[in-house]
């Protein structure tokens, strides 16, 4: 990965007012080439030709390679739900981020910003939806003011990533393909939640939802579906229709470049092209270039094995990285290739000791900044890198990765090499005294023996868990790991009954100064290493407790300033200095980063880039590096017809 | 007779309100409810859960009211045929598991076919030949079955069709025939995928069936009458087939009671293994994922099968064996 600067938007930002236009050309389009997926149904008129589907000034994609469209592309998928993926694959959204991480226009032709404040969205003209009705302000005004602010339908009020200090935007329709949401203070998450894997639909395919509207629909008919389709009320007959993201429901027109064709449930959905779809090539030829994506289910466990055998023209989810050898087997015979990408999270693995746990005598030792930098320098991870990933990974403590702007070596060595005299010293300093085992002694006479928590998804933990043991014995320090059940597991932590879990890192290892810093301060439950402060910011001090500790409460303060920011420099250094709080005080201790994800493509697909980063945000797994513009190339002759699935045209 | 079957209805009723409060109780002893489950999962993957919409469907479901009344109301349902609503596939339970029965019965029936057509001779042979080599031979063949672990199996099983036979990993047909309507190109399929987990599931069930037919064929083997027959000059063939042999099937017409549930739940860990679109990794998702109106309805369901299997095994056994009928008739 390289060219991940972000110059282009801070030169934009310096400016009060910035305009982002998509880095696609727009304008006028050339002569358009009709889809053959289409071709009869044109002739035939049920269709309307390609000049009248695809929008006045479409999106035009900058790709590798000019592709031909056809083909259908397999997937595997564990379970039924995962038909949302389609939606994370596609990566149709307002504003979406580019594969170098900047935010650019996709479905909007552009966005003008003004301090964060104030937002103008520009439609494209004659942008339909895949049902061929248009897609207007009209869409926007019916989520805003009769889904959002109803209710019956949203009982819990605005997302709150539309409330700025608590405040929701005021919504204007300024024409037909211009809307405004004005806040009077800055909202800095706004946009990274448009462009977010699952992310916020602020608009809905109004045509279509209105006949489920209480305001809209005639009460007869409604009351008939409320009946037939055996709901309690309106409210819940349109949210079972209304699944933009779920992607469960045939019938929702829908913006994404395929758009499911399977009525659930089913172990094999079928995903076709979406007629209406905005972006088109340079040569005038409308994507996605894939005519049908076939999403076949199969139990999560399975699908290593079912890829291996090549019944996956691109997968990656469900595969990991001890997979990786036997995929390799399996290249040849099956036509396939085998790419690592690297995966963002701060950490593979990382150790949160609990600064909320129950036991006194503990909570005081794990806020003991020296007692945390102890047990994070007795880790020796060159080994963990070593003895578990073949020393591909990145080792150092839980933080951004390389690939990240805001990155800095220091941020990652904090506290983060083998050092063992040191860490005794330290251990010393705090008054842990040796028993006659070796093993030392809490000031109450127990002896220091750590249970770490882990939620028993994966042996990989237990694994790691068995070499950070050795080296902790060194500096006596007794280490027990002790797997669970996911639930139970986060159940315990949130109440203070573990002293220690060992989980994923940071999510968002790739974060830039415009996305948000709450994983580094006690902003969420979810924090294994502060269960209780983030629950009491979470529910604004109904429940939880108060963060006591100051490092934790600048962290906070920290993270509020960057709420209020509109400055990216502003936002920069806010980042900076979470960051180097959060690598001095060691609240999480990082082992290994950037473990590579296996990429199994099909040897025929092309435009699929051979280095990537496999993240959900922000990159929405293949999202960010553009599906629709993937296409099989059949001209060569296949190698080897042993597999009649190879080919994917032979399935048609 | 007639009182005797109006009585075994009638204690079925209150047997089947225990197993529902036992069924429920059960399901909701775990910490948490679906969607505290869901929200995990999602957090643990990374994504973020929409919360608006989980509060949304909680107050809809009543997952605020009492326990008891949530009980009430799931039982109520099941008494009109309403199995209640699957959180996780966002539809009615009936529509969720329709599809798979189907499935689950062509695994099953097949299953048994294999399992009896493989087990019945040998069982007669091995114990008509006692310590023949051939026996030997048959019984460590019997005992390999027993003990390999079904899921190993499957897999090697699976690894070797798809390599040498070019047949799909996991399911029952190829991928290009799923939510196709039937045709001979289907079924064809079905069959193909269908070979492996028959035998893997009926593998370990063969072998204990040929077990138990040889123990209880040779115990009645030894017996006078047996020798008397015989003496008597009755054909050796007519002679098994019409006395001992009767009599040794007793302990499997008896089976029929947890036959019937089995048929429904499929092999659980072998169809997860294998992905097949059954209703056995249906269940333990549901009850993993606390999917409870799909977990209870089901469970509740295949207690209902039970019972009935129970019911009908004991009437069999009381047309087939007039000791039992003639018993039975007495203690009335």
């Amino acid at each position: 990965m390289s060219g991940l600067s972000l110059s282009r938007r801070e030169a934009l930002q310096q400016s009060l007012a910035a305009v982002l236009t998509a880095a696609t050309s727009q304008g006028a389009r050339g002569e358009l080439r009709e889809t053959p997926f289409f071709r009869s149904e044109v002739t035939s008129g049920k269709l309307s030709k390609i000049e009248d589907r695809v929008p006045e000034e479409p999106a035009v994609a900058e790709l590798e390679t000019l592709g031909t469209p056809g083909g259908e592309l397999r997937i595997l998928m564990g379970g039924p739900k995962d038909t949302r993926m389609m939606v994370v694959y596609g990566y149709a959204r307002l504003v979406g981020f580019t594969p170098e991480l900047e935010f650019a226009p996709d479905i909007l032709k552009s966005i003008d910003i003004e301090e964060n404040r104030v937002f103008i969205l520009h439609l494209r003209k004659g942008h339909r939806w895949s049902d061929g009705k248009p897609f207007t302000s009209e869409d926007f005004r019916y989520w805003f003011e009769d889904v959002a602010q109803n209710t019956r339908l949203s009982p819990s009020g605005i997302p709150v990533t539309m409330l700025a200090q608590g405040e929701g935007p005021r919504f204007e329709v300024l024409d037909e393909t211009t809307v405004r949401y004005s806040w009077t203070h800055p909202n800095p998450l706004f946009l990274p939640d448009l462009a977010g894997p699952s992310p916020l639909y602020i608009y809905r395919p109004s045509q279509y939802l209105k006949q489920f509207h209480q305001k809209y629909a005639d009460k007869a008919a409604l009351d008939a579906l409320v009946k037939e389709t055996n709901q309690r009320n309106w409210a819940a007959l349109h949210n079972k229709f209304d699944t933009m993201y779920r992607n469960d429901n045939p019938d929702l027109p829908s913006l994404e470049p395929w758009i499911l064709k399977t009525r659930p449930p089913a172990d094999r959905f079928v995903f076709e092209r979406n007629p209406y779809y905005y972006r088109i090539d340079k040569a005038g030829t409308q994507l996605p270039y894939i005519d049908r994506v076939i999403m076949s289910i199969a139990d999560g466990k399975i699908i290593p094995a079912k890829t291996g055998a090549g019944e996956s023209d691109l997968q990656a989810r469900y595969l990991r990285f001890d997979n990786y050898t036997f995929l390799r087997a399996s290249e040849q015979r099956n036509d396939f290739k085998v790419r690592l990408w690297r995966t963002g999270p701060g950490s593979q693995l990382a150790l949160y000791p609990n600064l909320n746990v129950s036991d006194e005598i503990w909570r005081g030792l794990v806020r003991d900044v020296r007692f945390r930098r102890a047990l994070s320098l007795a880790i020796d991870r060159h080994e963990i890198n070593q003895v578990i990933f073949f020393g591909l990974a990145i080792e150092g403590q839980n933080t951004l990765l390389p690939q990240s702007p805001l990155y800095e070596p220091r941020y990652r060595s904090a506290w983060g090499r083998f050092d063992l005299p040191e860490a005794n010293r330290l251990l010393d300093l705090v008054g842990l005294k040796r028993g006659g085992d070796g093993i030392r002694l809490l000031p109450d006479g127990r002896s220091a023996e750590i249970i770490v928590e882990n939620s028993g998804e994966s042996t990989e933990q237990s694994d790691v868990l068995e070499l950070i043991r050795d080296s902790w014995r060194r500096i006596g320090i007794k280490l027990f790991a002790k797997p669970s059940q996911l639930t139970l597991f986060r159940r315990r932590v949130f109440s203070g009954e573990t002293l220690m879990s060992i989980d994923k890192g940071v999510e968002n290892g790739l974060a830039t100064a415009v996305m948000s810093p709450w994983e580094f301060a006690p902003t969420s439950q979810q924090q294994l290493e502060w269960p209780k402060w983030g629950q009491y910011y979470e529910t604004k001090g109904t429940a939880g407790e108060p963060p006591d500790l100051p490092s934790a409460i600048r962290l906070k303060e920290l993270y509020e300033e960057w709420l209020a920011a509109s400055s990216h420099e502003e936002h920069a250094r806010i980042w900076h200095d979470m960051l180097r709080i959060w690598a001095d005080e060691v609240f999480s201790i990082g082992t290994v980063a950037g473990v590579l994800q296996p990429i199994v493509v099909n040897a025929k697909l092309r435009n699929v880039p051979e280095q990537g980063i496999y993240n959900w945000d922000p990159g929405a797994y293949f999202g960010i590096y553009k599906p629709d513009g993937f296409w099989f190339d059949l001209s060569e002759t296949p190698a080897k017809s042993a597999s009649i699935d190879a080919s994917p045209a032979a399935q048609r | 007779m007639l009182s005797y079957i109006v009585h075994r209805i009638l204690i079925m009723i209150p047997t089947l309100l225990a197993i529902s409060i036992v069924i429920f109780t059960i399901i909701n002893l775990p910490p948490g409810d679906y969607f505290t489950t869901y929200i995990a999962e999602l957090q643990s993957s990374g994504e973020a859960a929409d919360l608006a919409k989980i509060n949304f469907l909680k107050m809809q479901y009543g997952f605020d009211k009492p326990i008891w009344q949530q009980y009430l109301f799931w039982a109520g349902g099941l008494l009109h045929g309403d199995m209640g609503y699957s959180f996780a596939y966002n539809l009615p339970v009936n529509q969720v598991v329709g599809d798979r029965l189907l499935m689950t019965f062509i695994v099953s029936f097949t299953t048994i076919l294999f399992t009896y057509i493989v087990a019945f001779p040998i069982g007669v042979y091995s114990a008509t030949h006692q310590y023949s080599w051939s026996d030997h031979a048959l019984t460590l063949l019997g005992f390999l079955g027993l003990a390999t672990p079904s899921f190993l199996l499957a897999l090697v099983l699976l690894y070797l069709a798809n390599v040498y036979l070019g047949i799909s990993i996991g399911g029952l047909m190829d991928p290009l025939y799923v939510n196709q309507p039937w045709s001979v190109a289907k079924a064809l399929s079905v069959a193909a995928h269908l070979c492996i987990p028959v035998v893997v599931i009926g593998t370990a069930g063969t072998a204990s069936m040929i077990r138990r037919l040889r123990a209880n064929l040779l115990d009645e083997l030894q017996k006078q009458y047996v020798v008397t027959a015989r003496a008597k000059g009755l054909p050796p063939m007519k002679l098994l087939f019409k006395y001992p042999l009767r009599m040794a099937l007793n302990p499997f017409i008896s089976d029929i009671g947890s036959l019937l549930p089995h048929v429904i739940s499929g092999a659980a860990i072998v169809s997860v293994v294998m992905s097949l679109p059954t209703t056995g990794p249906m269940l333990l998702e549901a009850l993993r994922s606390q999917d409870m109106y799909l977990a209870g309805s089901f469970l509740m369901f295949m207690a209902f099968l039970t019972v009935i299997g129970v019911f009908i095994s004991d009437l069999a056994l009381a047309v087939l064996d007039p000791r039992i009928r003639l018993q039975a008739g007495r203690s009335q």
